[in-house]
């Protein structure tokens, strides 16, 4: 029986969203063709480097403008067992909200002494941690207005894992206007980071979020 | 979105977009190129070698840039490199068939080894697609020209017209002797291709 899997939805406001979004239902896969669908990531390639202090270029190097923070959590299956060794890719915009992407052609400030891409890996518990600054909200739509909130992009793999997801902050005034927010609805509430106090560290403050990887990939988690 | 009925298990982090911006310096060529090893060795993966052009294609029919694309697939002889497979002596130790590559202008080219049939399967390579505007999307896509295509229980769930959509066409050879393999990857609109879901709720 095709055509009867999830019908995806379209980012309101989003233009890419209406350009790139199938319109047809997903199709289902027959049970016997369904492994081959499940990726495996091996732990191997020349960008495996921990990189976890996004707020320098380098360690010998001035921190960037702007609110430091940490970011940690677990990063476990939908049963709650850590997924350990797994490698999460991060970045995000300056203070300012400009990424030094070569594709972004903003007018937003570069800051001299941020990059804003790092990555990390998951311990023996699913434990991971690293430091950026906070990004700064940038404006996506200047012809309506529509800003993008504050966020920090996060691609896990490794293993049976595969997700990219993006971390967003409590109390965000754009975040209720967020194309890709408002799909999610009530959900959007697990992509929220929760505050605590780093009174012992070098940041300003920590966000917590736990990842929670879902759907198909079960299989490799045992 | 079905509800998590199964009261002991965690929900779900949501997926969202990647978004325009993904970071260039994370590209790594060990993984845009799997008909080779590392460099420096004396060792290459078992199969023949083709090369994959690609082109991602949005509803106005214009190339979808900044993709990241990921590629899955079995070896010359037809096993995965997954734990399911751990010991098995047709395992290619020079092979692990994930691929991953970002396209800055919507084509690509990805280099890789002729997938063997696997069981009841017909060649194919599982294509992931993470994009602006849009979260996760997976396809399979099998080769014109290679043997088990009117057998295989995915293609032939589909229609005719899909079916020809997911194959990809034998155009030549490259300096190198690779066969080159072409696939349009319509994303949205008239000749969208077709996606599927791989989602799966634990406890169904
Ligand atoms: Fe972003």
């Amino acid at each position: 029986m095709p055509n009867s899997g999830r019908r995806l939805e379209i980012g309101p406001t989003d233009n890419t969203s209406d350009q790139r979004t199938p319109r047809n239902r997903l199709r289902l896969i027959p049970e016997i063709a369904r492994e081959s669908f499940a990726p495996y990531v091996p732990q191997r390639g020349l960008s495996r480097q921990n990189d976890w202090d996004l707020t320098r270029i380098a360690p010998d190097l001035p921190r960037a403008e702007g609110v430091a923070i940490e970011v940690s959590g677990k990063l476990q299956n939908e049963r709650g067992t850590p997924i350990s060794n797994a490698m999460l890719e991060i970045w995000n915009a300056n203070h300012f909200g400009r990424y030094r992407h070569i594709e972004d052609h903003s007018n937003i400030p570069l800051d001299e002494h941020f990059l804003g891409t790092g990555r990390v890996f998951t311990d023996s518990e699913g434990n991971y941690t690293f430091w950026t600054i906070s990004p700064g909200a940038y404006l996506a739509r200047p012809d309506i207005g529509r800003w993008r909130p504050k966020h920090i992009h996060i691609s896990v793999s490794g293993g049976g894992s595969r997700l990219i997801t993006q971390l967003y902050f409590p109390d965000e005034p754009n975040n209720a206007s967020d194309p890709m927010a408002i799909l999610m609805g009530d959900d959007f509430e697990r992509n929220i980071g929760k505050p605590y106090e780093t009174p012992h560290i070098d940041v300003d403050s920590g966000l917590n979020f736990d990842i929670v990887v879902g759907g198909r990939n079960a299989v490799y988690f045992e | 979105m079905k509800a998590n009925t199964q009261a002991n298990l965690l929900l779900p982090t949501n997926e969202d977009t990647v978004g325009p911006y993904f970071p260039i310096n994370f590209s790594d060529p060990l993984l845009e190129d799997l008909s080779q090893f590392e460099s420096g060795i004396t060792a290459q993966p078992e199969g023949v070698p083709i090369i994959l052009k690609g082109r991602l294609i949005d509803r106005y029919g214009e190339l979808a840039n900044g993709t990241v694309v990921e590629f899955w697939q079995a070896n010359a002889k037809g096993v995965y490199r997954s734990p399911k497979h751990e010991g098995n002596p047709d395992i290619d130790p020079w092979f692990w068939g994930y691929g991953r590559l970002r396209t800055e202008s919507g084509d690509f080219e990805f280099k890789t080894i002729m997938p063997g049939p696997c069981a009841d399967r017909a060649p194919n390579i599982t294509i992931t697609l993470f994009s602006d505007g849009i979260s996760r999307i997976v396809t399979q896509i099998f080769f014109a020209d290679q043997t088990g295509n009117a057998s295989d229980p995915l293609l032939q769930s589909l229609s005719r017209e899909d079916q020809a959509k997911l194959s990809a066409r034998h155009e030549g050879q490259s300096d190198c002797g690779s066969k080159i393999y072409t696939i349009d990857i319509v994303m949205a609109g008239e000749n969208e291709i077709p996606f599927f879901d791989d989602l799966i709720r634990e406890g169904e």
